[in-house]
């Protein structure tokens, strides 16, 4: 729970249907709210319109990049408080360190376990405050 | 018969002959008018007339004579003396024209000869001087050029012979003792693709042919690809040139590559088989059993952690394997700055860190010129910062400037152009890619950069010991006759091993050792400067301080020596085949020979002694230490060297080059009458073959 009490809501955007059913599932059983878009170009909008406390961004996505949601998220100060955890396929020391300097908060690469996911986003959420 | 006698002789007779005719002829003419006459009265005066124009005639003809030995004969013979001296010998200078002066164009005309002659003389000299450092300098560039190929290269004669090396190849037959000139190719390397390579190219008869083969050395089971090319050689099977280089690494990487992907992949194929199966026997829409959702759950457990480790072994094996040379940050970065001025813009750039990167320095500094001409027509105006920093292992090059932030979509748009006109196929994205990194804008308070970050970094150490680059050949061994029994071999078709050892003491029999052993090569009758062999050796016993004083060799020197049995192998193996050569060779032989058991090898090799040598030359009574023959053949042993191995052994190979031929002088120029000659004076010493 948020500290207003309301529950913490969380954007997944997810290109790919069975992981994004997974993560759904997970999400809903942690008790957070939860949303998802499947593409890049929708990704910004709806962030900008339901502002969530995190938003779970893949690197591949079709059309706009995850790297490239990240750098708009953190150059629009509206969105300060919105955290970001990217995940991905590759997930090389390079990519890390990409993301990380871009203003991801966390980053994890697939295929992960649910475990680490879920320690993941708690500590990002608890973090907030 | 007159012509053999000198020419003012042969004048001198003619004028001889002239007055004694006229003498005769006036004799003559005065008997036949006195018997006219028929008066006996007048007789003492025809014989007063006789006297006196006999004396007259004599007179004139010795007067004329004289001018003419003078002035004729005797110049003659001068310019002739001159001429020729001039015709024989280097004599130069003006000749004196004065005392030929009645002679006449003939003086001058000798002049302008002689002068002719040593004008075309010099011209030859400095033209063949012109000539010889012209070659020699062609030569020393040559020699460069071959010692720093960073290949193997060998040359060979048709026998297998070595006869030029340079360092790499040197390094790459290696394992215990450096190849030698002169040496067979087979001490070296196992001979068997070598030596059909060879047979088959001989047989395809075409000049132009190279045959590619890989083969081992015979030491450390190295794999070493080789290319051979005939040389074209009078007589006998051609010669070759054997390029070499070493592709065991590659192969042993790529065998771990291999070996890592089979792993991989059984690792990923048997989880993911088990899994079919499971899902293959649920049955559809009913709930798991709990023992099957427990075997699930392992599989892909086991299958994400193959995954996740294959993708981590594979991140480094990339940053491993770059093809890439290594560029020093600073040469890099100065070739970035180079470019960004060139382009007309302003750079900054701080001291770059001391590394060394595995990087195609040519992208990277096209890369960021690129980059940096974008920036400037997008509204991000110089000047611009420039840094190579440390980064952990990594480091990253930062190009910053003050001004708006970099959006990812146009830093994308542009790493996906070309980097020039004249690299269409080269693209941002693909010098990345080749680098196996990525390239991101950073940034805060109008202050950005563009980072990016390069792999396998590592911080550029003082110099490693520069590894001597030389080449080492005798072009002559190519066409060397051999075969013949050692006893029937001239001398300077033998190769010697000249050696010293240095010593506990005197005593072989009371136990004293072999401390130091240093040797050198003479092939075809020159002392081989690059191969040396000089090593310390552990006596396994204390060296007493008498020795140490002769030799300077003391225990701590010793205490990390290899022992005799090791040293002794590799002198042996240095030896091979060589005559061995050594000043009072009976002692150091005895030393040796009294180690051939632990050694495991015999040192029966032919054995020449330079005291015995220097006796047959000078004679029993003269002084044979080495200072004595080397002072006596004005050779300096410098006084640093004297007494070390080394020093006096290259003193006694200087010796004996300079005693082999006043050996040929006195007609020994074979080993065997040498050794026939030597045993003459054998009272002296005693002789080892």
């Amino acid at each position: 729970m948020a500290e207003d009490g309301r529950k913490h809501r969380i954007l997944v955007v997810e290109d790919e249907d069975n992981i994004a059913i997974a993560l759904d599932f997970l999400m809903t059983r942690e008790g957070y709210a939860h949303d998802r878009v499947a593409s890049g170009a929708e990704a910004m909008p709806r962030i900008r319109e339901t502002h969530p406390d995190l938003v779970l961004l893949d690197v591949m996505l079709p059309e706009v990049s995850g790297y490239e949601i990240c750098q708009s998220v953190r150059l629009d100060p509206a969105l300060a408080d919105v955290k970001i955890l990217m995940m991905t396929a590759r997930g090389s020391a390079i990519e890390r360190q990409k993301g990380i300097a871009l203003g991801a908060d966390g980053f994890i690469s697939k295929p992960f376990e649910l475990k680490e996911l879920r320690q993941e986003v708690r500590r990002l959420l608890q973090g907030e405050g | 018969m007159l012509h053999r006698l000198s020419l003012r002789l042969r004048i001198f007779l003619i004028f001889a002959a002239l007055a004694f005719g006229a003498l005769v002829a006036l004799a003559a003419g005065l008997v036949f008018g006195f018997q006219r006459l028929g008066s006996p009265e007048t007789l003492s005066a025809f014989v007063q007339v006789g006297v006196i124009a006999g004396l007259v005639i004599l007179g004139l003809v010795t007067w004329v004579w004289y001018l003419f030995d003078v002035n004729v004969a005797k110049p003659i013979d001068i310019l002739a003396g001159a001429l020729r001296a001039r015709a024989h010998s280097d004599v130069s200078g003006e000749m004196d024209t004065a005392i030929a002066r009645y002679l006449g164009d003939l003086a001058p005309a000798a002049t302008a000869a002689a002068a002719s002659l040593a004008e075309t003389r010099n011209a030859l000299a400095e033209a063949v001087a012109r000539e010889t450092t012209r070659l020699a300098d062609e030569k020393s560039r040559l020699e460069a050029l071959l010692s720093d190929v960073p290949v193997g290269v060998l040359l060979c004669s048709g026998e297998h012979q070595i006869a030029f090396y340079n360092t790499p190849a040197a390094g790459l037959l290696g394992g215990d003792t450096a190849p030698g000139l002169d040496r067979y190719l087979f001490d070296y390397l196992r001979e068997g693709p070598v030596r059909h390579a060879h047979r088959r190219l001989i047989e395809a008869g075409d000049a132009d042919a190279a045959s590619d083969i890989l083969c081992s050395t015979r030491s450390g089971g190295q794999v070493l690809a080789a290319r051979m090319r005939l040389i074209e050689g009078a007589g006998g099977p051609p010669g070759y040139v054997l390029t070499l280089r070493d592709v065991t690494a590659d192969l042993t990487t790529r065998a771990r590559r291999d070996a890592a992907l089979s792993v991989a992949l059984d690792r990923i194929r048997r989880p993911t088989a088990n899994l079919m199966t499971l899902f293959g026997v649920l049955p559809e829409g009913e709930p798991v059993p709990a023992r099957m959702e427990t075997a699930m759950r392992q599989e892909v457990t086991g299958l994400s952690a193959a995954v996740n480790d294959l993708s981590r072994h594979h991140d480094e094996d990339r940053a491993e394997g770059l093809p890439l040379a290594p560029a020093r940050a600073l040469d890099l970065l100065d070739g970035m700055r180079a470019r960004l001025e060139g382009l007309g813009l302003t750079v900054e750039t701080a001291e770059a860190a001391p590394l060394l990167m595995r990087c195609n320095g040519f992208e990277l500094i096209a890369l960021i010129g690129h980059l940096g001409q974008r920036l400037a027509a997008s509204g991000h105006p110089a000047p611009f910062h420039l840094r190579l920093d440390e980064a952990g292992a990594d480091a990253r090059v930062v190009l910053g400037w003050q001004g708006a932030a970099l959006s990812l979509a146009t830093l994308d748009g542009w790493l996906a152009e070309p980097l020039g006109e004249d690299l269409p196929d080269i693209t941002g994205r693909s010098v990345l890619a080749a680098h196996a990194t990525d390239l991101w804008p950073e940034g805060t308070n109008g202050r950005q950069s563009l980072v990016l970050p390069l792999r396998a970094a590592r911080r550029a150490g003082p110099r490693p010991t520069p590894v001597p680059r030389a080449v080492v050949y005798d072009f002559d061994l190519m066409s060397k006759a051999r075969n013949a029994p050692v006893a029937d071999t001239r001398l300077e078709g033998l190769t010697f091993v000249v050696f010293d050892t240095e010593t506990t003491g005197l005593l072989p029999a009371q136990g004293d050792q072999i401390v130091q052993i240093a040797a050198v090569r003479i092939v075809n009758g020159k002392r081989v400067a690059g191969e040396v062999f000089d090593t310390l050796v552990n006596p396994g016993r204390p060296i007493p301080p008498g020795s140490t004083t002769v030799h300077g060799i003391t225990d701590a020197m010793v205490a990390e020596a290899p022992g005799i049995a090791e040293v002794g192998r590799a002198f042996h193996k240095f030896a091979e085949g060589a005559v061995l050569i050594a000043h009072n060779a009976p002692f150091d032989m005895e030393f040796l020979r009294r180690q051939e058991a632990v050694i495991g090898a015999r040192f029966d090799h032919p054995v020449l002694d330079t005291v015995l040598l220097s006796a047959v030359i000078y004679g029993q009574h003269e002084v044979h230490s080495l200072d004595a023959l080397t002072h006596r053949l004005g050779i300096t042993i410098p006084e640093e060297a004297r007494h070390t191995a080394l020093g006096d052994t290259v003193a006694t190979a200087d010796a004996f080059l300079k005693l082999l031929p006043m050996l040929k002088g006195r007609g020994l120029d074979t080993f065997g009458a040498v050794v026939a000659e030597v045993r003459r004076h054998g009272r002296l010493l005693k002789d080892l073959n």
